[in-house]
Order: structure tokens, then C-alpha cells, then sequence
């Protein structure tokens, strides 16, 4: 059945329709809240969260945007307040030392880092301490753009910023996040 | 007036702005050709990819028992 179907039969009231729905989509919340928070506890409680806000107003949903869009809003805004909750560190700012984001050391083989995130528990503990030292808005626009593919525009729609807004956020992230691996690195 | 030539540090910048934009500009040209003659630049460039290219490796598989208690929560066990 076509999404615009399962929508229509979950917005009157068909429990199978909205299961569908939920199951189309759990697994992509859950993923996209773990990059946010890095913390797997955390990201099934933001996923719960955000499909009880859906269940609640699907009914609003009117198809101005995309069903997926509309749900990385609502997982977006639970992220946030999950952030903003459990803060355990400072973020890095970016205020004064933009400069210093692009340096010109490079680490001494970039090519090999790519295939070690699938098995190799320090990249992936790299990965996660660099963006965590990112605040969350900023961490946000980097995997809604970056990672989850969304366009600059739908990024712009989902976090509600201007796209000057996201294309700075975003360049900014993309630096800060080459150099802390490049760091680990060299 | 003579246009002062591209930098290296202008090239990195516009890396990061401009990754996956699908701009034509003369500005772009300008930094592909930069990009085609300055190894450091393709360095950078390649790794502002590979950067972006490592947090979309990163998956987690979320437990089947998260599943159950998600559709438990929303009252859509089946």
C-alpha cells in the first residue's frame, strides 16, 4: 500500500494502517536519535517519544511536506529537549576561533579511515567524542544535511532556520569535525 | 584592478560551505581549477568527504525488544 493510503487509513482511525506507518519508520528515528545523543537508552526514549507525538497528531499531518520531513521535526524537537536535559559538557564555540577550523596538517592516510568505522571501536569512539563537542543544533544540520541526505531547504524546514542559517551551521560543522578526526589521527 | 588570486584557506572554506551544492558559479570553477592544481586542497577536500562519509557508516541497529516496547507503549502490539 502506498504511504498516502496508510496515512489517510491511520489519520480515520485503522490501528493496522498506523502500525504500518510507525514500522516504516522506527528504525530511521531510532538511528537518527542515537547520532544525536550517542547514547542508546536515551535514543529508544526519543523514539517512543516522537511516535507517541505522531500518534497524537497525525490527524494535523496535511501534506504540505513530506511524512518523513514532518517526522525528523518532531524527532528533531525531542532531541533538542533530550539534549538540553542531560547536558554533561561544554560545547565548543565558534565565536572567535573560526579560523583555526581550517588547518592545513593533514593525518597521515585519510583512505584507510573510512573501512575501520564498521569494526574498529576506537574510530567510533573518535566519531562520537568529536560530535558531541559540537552543541546539538549544530550536530543536527550536519546529519539532517549530511548524513540523512535531506536537501538545504528541507534542512531549513525541519530545524526551522534560514538557509544562510544552515549553510554556515553546516560549514562550520563539516570543519570542526574534519579536524578533531584529523587530530586523533596525526 | 588585478583580481587577487584564490587561497588556499578561501578554497577550504568554500569546501565545507559548498560540499554537495550543486553550484556553477564562477566561484566554483575558480576552486575546481584551484583543486585540480593544488595537491594540499584535494587533500582537504577529500577529507571533508571522508569526514562526512565515516557518521554515515555509523548505524545502529536498534534492539528487536525496543521494537516490542515501542508498539506496546503505543497500544499497536500486533
Amino acid at each position: 500500500m502506498e504511504e498516502k493510503q496508510l496515512i489517510e487509513k491511520a489519520q480515520n482511525g485503522d490501528k493496522k494502517a498506523l502500525a504500518e506507518l510507525v514500522k516504516n519508520y522506527e528504525q530511521t528515528i531510532y538511528n537518527f536519535a542515537f547520532k544525536i545523543c550517542r547514547d542508546k537508552n536515551y535514543a529508544e526514549q526519543i523514539m517512543q517519544e516522537t511516535f507517541y507525538s505522531m500518534v497524537k497528531s497525525l490527524h494535523q499531518f496535511d501534506y504540505n511536506s513530506k511524512l518523513s520531513t514532518w517526522l525528523y521535526r518532531i524527532v528533531a524537537n525531542h532531541c533538542l529537549m533530550m539534549a538540553r536535559k542531560v547536558r554533561s559538557r561544554p560545547f565548543v564555540s565558534f565565536d572567535d576561533d573560526e579560523e583555526n577550523l581550517f588547518e592545513e596538517k593533514y593525518a597521515a592516510d585519510w583512505n584507510t579511515i573510512p573501512y575501520k568505522v564498521a569494526e574498529n571501536e576506537e574510530l567510533k569512539n573518535i566519531l562520537d567524542n568529536a560530535i558531541q563537542n559540537l552543541s546539538p543544533d549544530y550536530r543536527l544540520v550536519f546529519l539532517l544535511r549530511d548524513v540523512e541526505g535531506l536537501s538545504t531547504e528541507e534542512t531549513a524546514q525541519v530545524t526551522e532556520l534560514s538557509i544562510p542559517a544552515v549553510k554556515s551551521r553546516l560549514h562550520r560543522a563539516r570543519a570542526f569535525l574534519r579536524k578533531e578526526i584529523n587530530q586523533a589521527f596525526t | 584592478m588585478k583580481k587577487e588570486k584564490i587561497t588556499c584557506k578561501e578554497v577550504m572554506k568554500h569546501v565545507c560551505e559548498s560540499l554537495g551544492e550543486n553550484l556553477n558559479d564562477d566561484k566554483c570553477v575558480e576552486i575546481r581549477n584551484h583543486l585540480d592544481s593544488c595537491p594540499n586542497c584535494r587533500e582537504y577536500f577529500k577529507s571533508v568527504e571522508i569526514t562526512i562519509e565515516c557518521y554515515r557508516k555509523y548505524n545502529v541497529q536498534m534492539p528487536e525488544e525496543a521494537h516490542d516496547r515501542l508498539m506496546k507503549m503505543l497500544g499497536l502490539e500486533d
